[in-house]
């Protein structure tokens, strides 16, 4: 999809080398609004990508600009970007409220304005009952939260989220998750990045697959497995003869394997061509002999595709 | 098809000066430092000589005073640029433990719990952060040299009058001038060793190793050589080289006992100690450089 310059996340080319280690090479890349969720293993470049449109970095080659900006315009481009590390760095003794305070100060904002934000952002975050108490005294979700309210205190229209969900419980990876997508669903060029595939999934609207400083795929997930040809698709239907639908199916040649489920209701389907498969399925349906109960596709999710483009299994806690 | 409303507006309103900025740092380094009694006593008893000086000057222009503690004689100590001199040297010797106990401590945590891309992804630099952390040790170090010594030249000047204050306007300088130098060397050495040994401890060590395991050596060097070169590697000395040509006192040849003609009673040239000094701040501002990174590369 193309995004113009000043809407948009924009690598053009850009190669990141720490000396001789390789952070990330030859990437080319147009991040639109919305959330979009960088994957990849350990050392697959995440942070390097992260860091360098926070402005933390510099390219060794190529250039990154943001909404049409870079970091050399440092009071506009910083005004637009909000960063969630994934360390605590907190100093001793310093309570929630004055930690996200302090941040709006580094920032500029006048003590009002900070004030304020920083009321704005801890209720945003459901923090304003803790707010007052000291950081070192918060449970790790709760410094998570205070850290989510920091990188959004000073409405940053770029917000770059490392592991944000990390250590949060259920409740709590629930309500940040609906935040994420309210965010993007703003406006906001939302760049989370996570190991958690199966949430990151539900939430995201393009995903980044990177290995080893490349960028192995990108778009909306379904459009990414799509692409993995050598990975026959898999779908799992539930209907009233399964035996019969198996038969049919196999008339066709795209279709590779057909494993019935055990209670005799449904089976799982292995197809070479996802189309070809449902425009039969349409017909067969059409001739009124099974009672198709559901269709869904088994395998389009983050985790398959992770583990078809870079053959290592993604966690799913 | 996503619908982006685009209702998120950033902050356009009023900013404060980018240069005041990295005075928001000091504010919870200090507030942490001050929780230490340690550090309150070490502050307390450097605080001890102004008293002592302030008496002193006190004295010194009041017979009745004198008279009342049982002193007799016209005057117990002439205040002059070897006054101040001496108590500066006093002064910075207990700045150097102020330093030695804070220093590595204002750096290391910010680097071990990965801080620093939360510093610098705002429009806030690194020289901005180093200028924050070192105003933490320019702060206490201050309370300790250059003011409580101003404060003694003034009262100096109003209680002997007829135009000392004036006349004497090259010791203000002196005290001004040679406490920044001091202060700047060791908390520069403070911050760099602060960014490259975490252990805080360790760091402490390390610091009085590089002012007296030094001056051991070159002394050693000096000894076994029959040379004064061995000098260049004492900060101390240097310092008080420095120190005296600033308030014209005679240069540092009272270290040993030796006679003269002896190669090792000879000064080190006055340039070669600014130099040392120099090259020192030099070194750490490289290594701070090296050290304070938004990122660590992990091989």
């Amino acid at each position: 999809m193309a995004y113009a310059a000043n809407q948009s996340i924009l690598f053009d080319n850009v190669s990141k080398f720490y000396g001789d280690v390789l952070g990330v090479n030859r990437i080319s890349l147009a991040i639109g609004p919305g959330v979009t969720s960088l994957v990849g293993p350990n050392g697959s470049g995440k942070t390097t990508l992260m860091n360098l449109m926070t402005g933390l970095i510099w390219p060794t080659k190529g250039s990154v600009r943001v909404l049409g900006l870079t970091a050399q315009d440092p009071e506009r481009f910083f005004r637009l970007v909000g960063y969630c590390t994934q360390f605590d760095s907190f100093a001793r003794g310093v309570t929630g409220r004055e930690f996200i305070y302090d941040s709006l100060r580094l920032h500029g904002l006048t003590h009002k304005e900070a004030a304020d934000r920083t009321q704005e952002s801890l209720e945003r975050v459901n923090m304003t009952e803790a707010a007052d108490r000291k950081v070192a005294a918060y449970s790790k979700g709760m410094r998570q939260r205070v850290r989510l309210a920091q990188s959004i205190c000073h409405h940053p229209k770029v917000l770059v989220l490392d592991e944000p969900l990390n250590g949060l419980d259920p409740m709590a990876r629930a309500e940040s998750m609906a935040l994420f997508s309210a965010l993007g669903k703003d406006g906001m060029h939302v760049i989370i990045s996570s190991h958690i595939l199966h949430e990151v999934d539900r939430i995201s609207d393009q995903v980044i697959l990177l290995n080893s400083g490349y960028v192995v795929a990108e778009g909306q997930i379904q459009g990414v497995r799509d692409e993995v040809k050598e990975h026959p698709m898999q779908i799992m239907l539930r209907c009233s003869h399964p035996g019969l639908m198996a038969a049919k199916l196999f008339a066709q040649d795209h279709i590779m394997e057909a494993k019935l489920h055990d209670d005799g209701r449904g089976m799982l389907i292995r197809t070479r061509d996802a189309g070809r498969f449902y425009s039969q399925l349409h017909e067969i349906v059409l001739e009124g002999e099974i009672d198709l109960e559901a269709v869904a596709p088994a395998d389009d999710d983050v985790n398959s595709v992770y583990q078809y483009l870079i053959g290592s299994e993604g966690a799913t806690v | 098809m996503a619908v982006y409303k685009r209702t998120y507006k950033p902050y356009s309103g009023e900013l404060t000066a980018n240069w005041t900025r990295f005075t928001i740092l000091p504010r919870y380094s200090l507030a942490k430092i001050f929780d230490s009694k340690i550090l309150i006593g070490l502050l307390l008893v450097s605080l001890l000589p102004f008293l002592v000086a302030a008496t002193i000057i006190y004295l010194t222009h009041n017979p009745i005073a004198r008279t009342l503690i049982g002193m007799r004689g016209e005057n117990i100590l002439s205040i002059d640029n070897r006054f101040f001199f001496q108590l500066l040297k006093i002064q910075g010797s207990l700045a150097f433990l102020i330093t030695a106990w804070i220093g590595p401590g204002l750096v290391s945590p910010d680097l071990t719990n990965n801080a620093l891309p939360l510093y610098l992804c705002r429009p806030f630099s690194r020289v901005e952060y180093v200028l924050g952390k070192l105003s933490v040790l320019f702060f206490l170090l201050s309370l300790v040299t250059w003011v409580p010594d101003l404060f003694l030249y003034v009262l100096q000047g109003e209680l002997e009058g007829n135009g000392w204050l004036m006349a004497n306007l090259s010791i203000a300088y002196a005290i001004v001038a040679g406490s920044l130098l001091w202060i700047t060397v060791q908390s520069l050495l403070a911050l760099a060793l602060s960014a490259w040994v975490k252990w805080r401890i360790a760091a402490s060590g390390l610091m009085f190793a590089i002012f007296f395991v030094a001056a051991g050596f070159g002394e050693t060097f000096n000894q076994v050589l029959r040379t004064y070169w061995g000098h260049t590697i004492n900060l101390v000395y240097l310092i008080n080289e420095v120190w005296a040509d600033l308030f014209g006192v005679p240069t540092n040849v009272s270290f040993g006992r030796r006679g003269v003609g002896d190669p090792r009673t000879l000064s080190v040239p006055l340039g070669v100690a600014w130099a040392v000094l120099l090259s020192v701040c030099a070194l750490c501002l490289l290594l701070l450089n090296r050290r304070l990174r938004a990122r660590e590369v992990v091989r």
